[in-house]
C-alpha cells in the first residue's frame, strides 16, 4: 500500500480475447459515442436515466410500503395474531408464505418496464 | 455455547457425518478440475470471461448465496424466536429485488471486475478504490468467519470431531478449487451446490411430511408450534424488524461475492433476467427450511434451550427416522450444509482473491492464487480464535455494515451525477464508523434486549446517516466532481446494441 509511489505499475484490464462482451465491444460506440457526443444523444440519455430511476424508485417504494406496513399493522392490531388458517397463524402464512409471490411479481413487473425503456432508447438512437 | 454442545451425545453414527462430508468435498474438487480443463485465460479466472449463461449463473448465485446462515441459521431463530425470525429469508430474498431494481444491469455494464474497479471507473480517484478495497476485504472476512464457525458445528455434530477439523476442511477444499480453476471452475461449482442445497433440504422434508401424516403424528402440534410461548427470545420490537429488513435488503447490494457473479452475465439485459430466476430459486428454497424450524418447534425444542438450535436441521430427519433411512436422510442434510459452507466461503475467496491480487499482486494469475490463499487464512484463524454466535445473527451484522458502507457508493455511483471521491470515502468512512462501532459495542456489551436494540440493530440509523454524509460532501466538494461522470452514467445506463443475426454467440 504505497500509494504515493511512482513506478507502481499501471493496472492493465485483461479480458480474454474471445468473449461475446469483447466481440461486441466493437460495434459499442457507434450508438454510444452519439448518444455522448451530440447535444440531443446526452439529452436521450438523461432522459434514459431519469426513466429508469423513477422506475426503479416507484417498484422499490411500492414494495418497501408494503413489506414495512405488515409489521406496523400486526404491531397496532395485535389481534390478527390471533387469526389462524388451517391451524397456521396469519403472521406465519403472510411472513413465510404471501411475500414471495409479491417479490417476484415486483421484479418481473420492472424487469419488463425497464426492456421497455431500454427499446426506447434504442428506437431514438437508431432513428437518429 | 461451546460447552453445551460439547457435552452432548453424538446423536448420528459418524460413518454418517464422514461419508457425506468425503462426498460434497470430492465433487467440488472434481467439478473444480473439470473446469481447470476450459479455464486458460485471466478473464476466465476473473469472471468466467462473461459467457455465463442465466440459469448457470442464477443457480450459481444461488449456491454462493445460501450460506450456512440461510441453511442451518434460518431454521435454528425459527425455533428459538418463531415468526419474528421470518424476516431472515425474507430480507435475504427481497435484498436481491433491491438489486435487481437499482444495481444489477448498470453494474454489469460498468465492465469493472470488482467493487473497487467500480469505483475507481466511476470517481477516477484512487484513494476511493483503495478505502473501498479496504472495505470489501472487511466485509468479506466477517462473512467468511461465521461460514467458519457453520461448519465447525456441522463437523462436531456429525462426527464428533473437534472444532477446528471443520473450518480447516472448507479452508482446504475451497482453496484448493480456487486456486486451480478460478471463477469459471467455481461457476459450476457453485451452480452445482444451489441444486445440492435444495435437494439435500427438500427430500428429508417430503419424507418427514409423509411419516408424520401417515401416522397421525402432530405436524404443527394443532397449531402449537406456532405459539409465542415455544421463544426462547423476547418478541422482537417493530424498530428492531424495520431495522434489520433495511439492513438485509440493503446490505445484499454490498455483497462483493454476489457482485462479482453479476459481471459473468454477457450482457445488462441478462444480468437482469439472472437476478429474476434467482429470486426464483431463493423464494423455493427459503420455504424449506422455514419448514424445518417450525417442525423443530414440536420435535426439537430442547435444541433451543441448548443453545444448540442452529443444529435443528442436521438433527430433525434422525429424530423422525431410526436407523437406515434416518442414516441416509441425515447423510443428505449434512452434505447440504457443508455444500453450503463450501459454496459461500470460495464464493467469497475468488471475490476476494479478487480485489486483493489487483491490488498488491498486480491482477496476473499467479497473483489471484497467492490473494485467494490469503483470503482464506486470515478468517481461518479468525474463526478458530472466535466463539459462533447464532449463525443467522452474525451474518445479519455484516449485511447492516456493508448497506452502511458500500450500499451509498454504488447506489449514488449509479444514479447520481453529483456524486464525488470526497463524498464517497466520508460517507464510507462514516458509515463503517458507526456501524462497526455499533456492532462492537454490542458485541462487547452484550445483547442487552429491547432496550439496547438500537445499538443491536443500527442500520436504520447508520444507512440513512452514510447516504446524508455522502449527498452532503458532495455537495460541498462539487468542484471534484470527475469530468467523465456524464460518459460512465451514459455507459451504465445505455443498453447494448442490438444483434443483427440474434444469435447467442458464445457456446
Amino acid at each position: 500500500m504505497t500509494p504515493d509511489e511512482p513506478d507502481v505499475p499501471r493496472r492493465v484490464r485483461v479480458t480474454a480475447p474471445r468473449t461475446a462482451a469483447r466481440v461486441r465491444g466493437a460495434s459499442f460506440p457507434v450508438a454510444r459515442e452519439m448518444a455522448e457526443q451530440s447535444e440531443v444523444g446526452q439529452l436521450f440519455v438523461a432522459s434514459l436515466i431519469r426513466s429508469q430511476l423513477r422506475l426503479a424508485l416507484v417498484v422499490a417504494g411500492g414494495f418497501l410500503v408494503i413489506l414495512i406496513g405488515i409489521p406496523v399493522l400486526l404491531a397496532v392490531f395485535p389481534d390478527i395474531n390471533a387469526v389462524t388458517i388451517l391451524t397456521v397463524p396469519v403472521p406465519w402464512l403472510l411472513l413465510g408464505l404471501g411475500i414471495y409471490p409479491l417479490v417476484i411479481s415486483c421484479a418481473v413487473l420492472y424487469v419488463r418496464s425497464a426492456g421497455r425503456n431500454e427499446r426506447r432508447f434504442q428506437d431514438l438512437v437508431d432513428d437518429d | 455455547m461451546t460447552e453445551a454442545l460439547g457435552s452432548r451425545a453424538l446423536e448420528l453414527s459418524p460413518a454418517v457425518g464422514y461419508s457425506a462430508l468425503a462426498l460434497v468435498a470430492l465433487s467440488t474438487v472434481l467439478i473444480g478440475i473439470y473446469g481447470l480443463r476450459i479455464s486458460r485465460t485471466t478473464g476466465d479466472f476473473y469472471v468466467a470471461s462473461r459467457t455465463v449463461r442465466p440459469w448457470w449463473n442464477a443457480s450459481a448465485i444461488g449456491g454462493e448465496y445460501l450460506s450456512a446462515a440461510s441453511f442451518l441459521g434460518v431454521a435454528g431463530l425459527i425455533l428459538i424466536s418463531g415468526v419474528d425470525a421470518l424476516w431472515f429469508p425474507i430480507g435475504y430474498t427481497a435484498g436481491y429485488l433491491m438489486l435487481l431494481l437499482f444495481v444489477a444491469a448498470p453494474l454489469r455494464r460498468s465492465g469493472a471486475y470488482t467493487i473497487p474497479d467500480f469505483a475507481q471507473a466511476r470517481l477516477d480517484s484512487l484513494p476511493v478504490r483503495r478505502v473501498t478495497s479496504m472495505l470489501v476485504v472487511v466485509v468479506g472476512w466477517l462473512y467468511i468467519v461465521p461460514q467458519l464457525h457453520g461448519a465447525a458445528l456441522t463437523v462436531r455434530i456429525t462426527t464428533g470431531l473437534p472444532n477446528w477439523v471443520g473450518p480447516l476442511a472448507v479452508v482446504v477444499v475451497v482453496t484448493l478449487s480456487v486456486v486451480t480453476g478460478g471463477m469459471r471452475s467455481i461457476t459450476f461449482v457453485q451452480a452445482f451446490q444451489y441444486w445440492l442445497k435444495l435437494t439435500a433440504l427438500a427430500i428429508p422434508v417430503v419424507f418427514i411430511l409423509v411419516r408424520l401424516g401417515s401416522d397421525g403424528a402432530p405436524v404443527t402440534g394443532g397449531g402449537s408450534a406456532f405459539t409465542a410461548d415455544l421463544n426462547t427470545t423476547a418478541d422482537a420490537s417493530l424498530y428492531g424488524t424495520i431495522s434489520l429488513v433495511i439492513a438485509l435488503l440493503f446490505g445484499t447490494l454490498g455483497l462483493p461475492h454476489i457482485l462479482v457473479r453479476f459481471y459473468t452475465n454477457p450482457d445488462g439485459a441478462s444480468a437482469r433476467r439472472t437476478t429474476l430466476i434467482v429470486l426464483g430459486l431463493l423464494s423455493v428454497f427459503y420455504l424449506f427450511p422455514t419448514v424445518y424450524g417450525i417442525l423443530g418447534r414440536i420435535h426439537t425444542p430442547e435444541l433451543a434451550a441448548e443453545g444448540a438450535a442452529d443444529a435443528t436441521v442436521l438433527l430433525l430427519p434422525g429424530r423422525i427416522f431410526d436407523g437406515t433411512a434416518g442414516d441416509l436422510l441425515s447423510a443428505l442434510v449434512t452434505a447440504g450444509a457443508f455444500a453450503a459452507f463450501l459454496s459461500t466461503t470460495s464464493g467469497l475467496v475468488v471475490s476476494l482473491a479478487g480485489v486483493v491480487s489487483q491490488e498488491f499482486f498486480q491482477g496476473s494469475v499467479r497473483g489471484f492464487r497467492r490473494a485467494a490463499l490469503l483470503s482464506a487464512l486470515v478468517p481461518l484463524v479468525v474463526a478458530l480464535l472466535t466463539d459462533s454466535l447464532a449463525l443467522a445473527g452474525s451474518v445479519g451484522s455484516v449485511f447492516a455494515f456493508t448497506a452502511s458502507t458500500i450500499c451509498p457508493l454504488l447506489l449514488l455511483g449509479i444514479w447520481w451525477r453529483g456524486l464525488t471521491d470526497a463524498g464517497a470515502i466520508a460517507g464510507m468512512l462514516v458509515g463503517a464508523v458507526l456501524c462497526g462501532g455499533a456492532i462492537a459495542a454490542t458485541a462487547l456489551l452484550g445483547d442487552g434486549g429491547n432496550h439496547w436494540v438500537w445499538l443491536g440493530q443500527p442500520a436504520l440509523w447508520s444507512v440513512p446517516t452514510a447516504f446524508v454524509t455522502m449527498v452532503l460532501v458532495s455537495r460541498a466538494t462539487s468542484g471534484r466532481r470527475p469530468a467523465s461522470a456524464s460518459r460512465v452514467l451514459a455507459r451504465l445506463h445505455t443498453p447494448e446494441p442490438r444483434r443483427s443475426d440474434g444469435a447467442d454467440r458464445h457456446p
